[in-house]
């Protein structure tokens, strides 16, 4: 394929790219052939003046010796046969003029090796394999001013001197036509094995052109993937913060709407004691409603600060101040401070063997209170039940703390969203508890599952890792 | 990159420079090539003085030669041309140069081995060089060829450039001579390329090997 023409197939930025890629390949093979000559240069100097050596190292004149005029010539003249082309290679690599100069040297080399033997016929086959090496230039204009140079010295040298070229005296006129033919069919086969090899040079590059584009295309879809990765990601802390926003939209109005009741009534309470004082102070003090609506007063405020606690829980992303903590006086903090019910039962049935483990006191507190509530809050009324806490452990092995209780159990489609914030079946609570539980034992490394049965009763199972046995040993 | 102009024009200079160069060091080459060495008017009648003395009835060449000269080799390969082609009708010798000072080792060398292959050639040493004076011979791979009734017939060199071998008149004058019957007619003369056989101050002064 002639990456100049025009054809079907291949776009244009391919057959740009692929004439760029043969450019720069041809130029390398090129400067190397460069350097191939330069050595070659070297050789044939170092050969010359051995010829000289040992061909005609004297001459003579009686017993008197001196160095014959061939080793001159093989210093001196090989010197500058040698040394111009060399500086091409190495200023000039790959331009054209060094190319020609290497081949004008290299032919007036085979000219000095054939007088430097003395008119050896075998020395002109020097002709045909500088044609050869010279070949590997790939450049049929190199061929073609090897082959213009031989000839001249042929036409030259066949008029002024034919012996030293044709070995006879008296030669044809077109003697030199027959020595141009065989260097004619000689350079006809190099320039089509160089063809040959070119072509193979175009279709090296057009390959290596397809896949430099193909790389580019998978880069640019890369970056493009990468782009659209990156909106992804803003969209989706977008996303993150409108959901956030959402929820404290939700939270505010759950917590406004759990807040309204024990406020109202407060209010109702606060009106009727105002208008009581303002009517009569002393007479007041008598009145039995007095302090029921005082007591009403406390109770629906302590009700309020425990929303508010509640949601503090939930908002503060404490870390969790690990220390020694025994966890059956913890366990039995905890159902203390639960509100007892009739006809529940509440059992510590942690060992008091058990190891101590490393826990956030306060914290974990919280979690058993909450999960012991629950349960408690899960007994239905008007029935017995039990609500067992029950822990297992080791000093270098995980934890297990279980909170089970006999009570109603969860229906199976609320179970998987217990855990979420704000999410209740009870008629008062803001649907944080859980949600706490979850967070707190999140922050010790644990995990929190639950298995439950209708109308058998559930089992909450916290599972901690090995660390807070082991910081607490 | 194109490159400035003043590099471009010094490479063109240099490179019509070094042509030059390479030019005349050809040039210089080819004069020396085929720059003859100097030549002495050889005596018309075999000399009676010669030793070995000529060969009766047939033709004798004679030629004097420098056992160490390079040229001479060409010549001796000449020579063996021509006592192929002579067919045995020949006699020749060649007299190897053996200066005064100098052991038989410093003449018998190579080209005394090469003269000594050829088939129908007697290699002699000339003692301190009084058979080429006698000959009138100054430059090695001087030939004469004398007749069988010993008149001078060819006078030169085999070759017709330094230490080149291949057709040239000196060999084809010879042979045609050993092809003519009867041996009438004149002196043939021809250029010597070798190195010279003595150090005379004339001829030193135009043989530069």
């Amino acid at each position: 394929m002639r990456l100049s023409e025009d054809v079907s197939g291949p776009t244009v930025a391919l057959k740009e790219r692929a004439v760029l890629l043969f450019r720069e390949h041809l130029g390398a093979v090129r400067r190397r052939t460069d350097r191939l000559f330069a050595g070659l240069m070297l050789a044939q100097w170092a050969f010359g003046i051995l010829v000289a050596l040992f061909v005609a190292p004297y001459g003579w004149r009686g017993k008197d010796g001196a160095p014959h005029a061939h080793v001159y010539a093989a210093l001196f003249l090989g010197a500058a046969l040698t040394v111009f082309p060399i500086a091409l290679a190495r200023w000039r690599p790959g331009d054209a003029a060094t190319r020609h100069g290497v081949a004008l040297a290299q032919m007036l080399w085979s000219s000095l090796l054939i007088h430097l033997t003395g008119g050896r016929l075998e020395t002109h086959f020097h002709v045909f394999v500088s044609l050869a090496f010279l070949s590997l230039y790939r450049d049929p204009w190199v061929l073609l001013s090897a082959s213009c140079a031989t000839v001249a010295d042929h036409i030259i040298r066949g008029f002024l001197w034919p012996e030293s070229v044709y070995g006879i005296v008296d030669p044809e006129w077109w003697r030199f036509l027959e020595h141009a033919f065989w260097v004619g069919i000689l350079n006809m086969v190099l320039l089509h094995a160089g063809r040959g090899m070119r072509r193979e040079m175009r279709e090296v590059a057009v390959r290596r052109a397809e896949l430099e584009l193909a790389r580019e295309r998978e880069e640019e879809k890369s970056a493009a993937l990468d782009r659209a990765l990156r909106e992804l990601s803003g969209f989706q802390e977008h996303l993150i913060r409108v959901e956030k926003l959402a929820a404290v939209g939700q939270l505010a109005a759950s917590v406004g709407h759990e807040l309204r009741n024990p406020l109202a009534a407060v209010r109702n309470a606060h009106a009727y004691l105002s208008r009581r004082l303002s009517r009569d102070v002393i007479g007041a003090a008598d009145d039995p409603r007095v302090p029921q609506f005082l007591g009403v007063m406390e109770r629906e405020l302590g009700a309020c600060a425990k929303i508010i606690s509640d949601l503090l829980d939930f908002a503060r992303e404490r870390p969790p101040a690990l220390q020694p903590c025994p966890l059956r006086p913890l366990v039995d903090e905890a159902i203390g401070v639960v509100p007892p019910r009739d006809g529940v039962r509440i059992l510590n049935e942690v060992p008091e063997s058990l190891p101590v483990p490393c826990l956030d006191k306060e914290q974990f507190r919280q979690v058993l209170v909450n999960l012991v509530q629950n349960a408690v809050e899960a007994m239905p009324t008007g029935r017995t039940g039990q609500v067992s806490v029950l822990a297992e452990g080791q000093d270098t092995g995980p934890w297990a703390i279980r909170v089970i209780d006999d009570g109603a159990g969860i229906p199976p489609d609320v179970l998987p969203k217990i855990f979420e914030p704000l999410f209740t079946t009870k008629t008062r609570g803001t649907g944080l508890g859980l949600a706490i539980v979850a967070n707190m034992v999140q922050r010790h490394g644990g995990t929190i599952s639950v298995r439950s049965e209708a109308g058998r009763g559930s089992e909450f199972h916290i599972h901690l890792p090995a660390t807070a046995a082991a910081q607490a040993a | 990159m194109k490159r400035p102009a003043i590099a471009r024009g010094m490479w063109v200079g240099l490179g019509l420079l070094w042509l030059a160069a390479v030019g005349v060091g050809f040039a210089l080459l080819t004069r020396h090539s085929l720059t003859p060495g100097a030549t002495h008017e050889a005596p018309a009648q075999w000399p009676q003085a010669a030793h070995p003395p000529r060969a009766e009835g047939r033709p004798t060449l004679v030629m004097l030669a420098h056992p160490r000269c390079p040229c001479t080799r060409a010549s001796l390969g000449e020579l063996a041309v021509v006592m192929e082609h002579a067919r045995g009708q020949l006699d020749a010798r060649v007299l190897f140069l053996r200066p005064e000072g100098t052991s038989g080792d410093w003449t018998q060398g190579p080209l005394w081995r090469a003269a000594a292959g050829i088939p129908g050639v007697r290699v002699l040493a000339d003692e301190g060089g009084t058979q080429a004076r006698l000959f009138g011979a100054v430059t090695s791979g001087h030939s004469l060829l004398y007749d069988a009734q010993g008149r001078l017939r060819f006078s030169g060199g085999l070759t017709v450039a330094r230490g080149h071998r291949g057709d040239n008149p000196g060999r084809d004058a010879v042979e045609a001579l050993l092809r003519e019957a009867g041996g009438s007619g004149g002196t043939s003369q021809h250029a010597v390329y070798g190195c010279a056989l003595e150090e005379p101050p004339e001829v030193r002064a135009t043989n530069t090997p």
